[in-house]
């Protein structure tokens, strides 16, 4: 239960990442070049945006799935725990083919999606030693 | 009341995220933005030139325009940038669109991650120096694509002194003068002071104006018609 609270903790950095490159997506300041370098290439991709929605923004969804599933896992709830994992699992892939797309399409990075991809690694694995501990009680 | 609690831990997360990125999307009172062109009375009639809000820059500064124009760009720029290249021919254009109806002034911007960026404001500044700052600003923007990614830019630079008929020997001594080193900061120390935080920043009559409506030459020459035409009727 422990490690469910640690992820409930862990993903509102995620969410508060993602959050922050929704708005600096959403008023147009990531396009531009900013004092830190590589951001503006990276955000201003076209792989930025998916079916004409901000990928930030997708990915604030998807931190405040884990963020609410976490929670519910916190507290007892079964069904969450399988969701949890699930969403994890797919937002641990999803970054590593951002951390593909960074070093080998766009060639330059940004410290704000490194974040994120960070958080999710470590989202995945809390939730694999959680699940793990599950089992073995 | 505990089997209640995760959803309501839940909500006030879900009310805080959207709650924040409501407030800070909002638009602000202050900033310029697209009103129909018909209707100038909508138009801002606070504005304030631009010389009024922060502190001085690089003087005499590099402008064209009358100086009496209704409307006034300062645009705040990096060479290096490639959304401060897109926007470059924009402004071209508004320039010969409007004439002296826009003044527009070029402040020095360059950025921190950027690595040619000071040597090509530099080099823009170093022609100034004789009088020719626009048409190296023009040239250095214009070949952006070529020189941003080269490991050695100071023979590409060079090469546009010659072209430009530049006393070459005069402008590679000024590139690394004080006096150029000077102007790039006191413009800098300007865009520090009015909030400037990436390229292009651009404010019309002291006003930010948004960068969705800089890149599009169809909004920007909106809003400084209405700059213009509200200048009229005041």
């Amino acid at each position: 239960m422990k490690l469910y609270l640690t992820a409930a903790i862990v993903s509102l950095i995620g969410l508060a990442d993602a959050i922050y490159l929704t708005i600096e997506h959403v008023t147009g300041q990531s396009v531009r070049c900013t004092i830190v370098a590589g951001c503006s290439e990276v955000l201003s991709s076209p792989y930025s945006v998916v079916a004409g929605v901000p990928l930030a923004m997708i990915g604030a969804a998807a931190y405040f799935g884990v963020f609410s599933f976490a929670t519910l896992a916190a507290f007892g709830y079964r069904f969450a725990v399988k969701l949890l994992t699930v969403l994890v699992l797919v937002m641990f892939l999803v970054s590593l083919w951002l951390i593909y797309l960074q070093a080998f399409v766009i060639h330059a990075f940004c410290q704000f999606c490194l974040l994120s991809a960070a958080v999710a690694t470590a989202l995945t694995v809390i939730v694999l030693l959680a699940r793990r501990a599950a089992r073995l009680s | 009341m505990k089997r209640s609690l995760p959803f309501i831990i839940i909500l006030v997360v879900l009310a805080v995220a959207v709650g924040s990125v409501w407030y800070m999307t909002r638009p602000t009172p202050g900033s310029t933005t697209l009103v129909n062109p018909a209707s100038p009375n909508q138009s801002p009639s606070n504005a304030r030139p631009a010389s009024l809000t922060g502190v001085p820059g690089a003087e005499p500064a590099h402008t064209l325009g009358s100086a009496n124009a209704p409307a006034h760009i300062e645009e705040f720029g990096d060479f290096q940038c490639p959304p401060c290249g897109m926007f470059h021919p924009i402004l071209t254009q508004m320039h010969k669109e409007f004439g002296d109806k826009l003044r527009i002034t070029f402040r020095e911007f360059p950025l921190a991650g950027h690595n040619h960026a000071v040597a090509a404001a530099s080099s823009a500044e170093a022609a100034g120096l004789q009088n020719r700052y626009w048409e190296m600003h023009d040239m250095i923007y214009e070949h952006q694509a070529d020189w941003k990614d080269k490991f050695d830019v100071r023979p590409v630079f060079e090469d546009y002194a010659k072209q430009l008929g530049l006393d070459v020997e005069r402008w590679k001594r000024d590139v690394g003068s004080e006096q150029v080193a000077q102007r790039i900061f006191l413009d800098g120390r300007r865009g520090h002071s009015m909030g400037v935080k990436g390229t292009p920043t651009v404010f019309l009559n002291g006003r930010e104006v948004p960068f969705e409506t800089l890149i599009v030459a169809d909004k920007l020459r909106v809003v400084i018609q209405n700059e213009i035409n509200a200048s009229g009727s005041r």
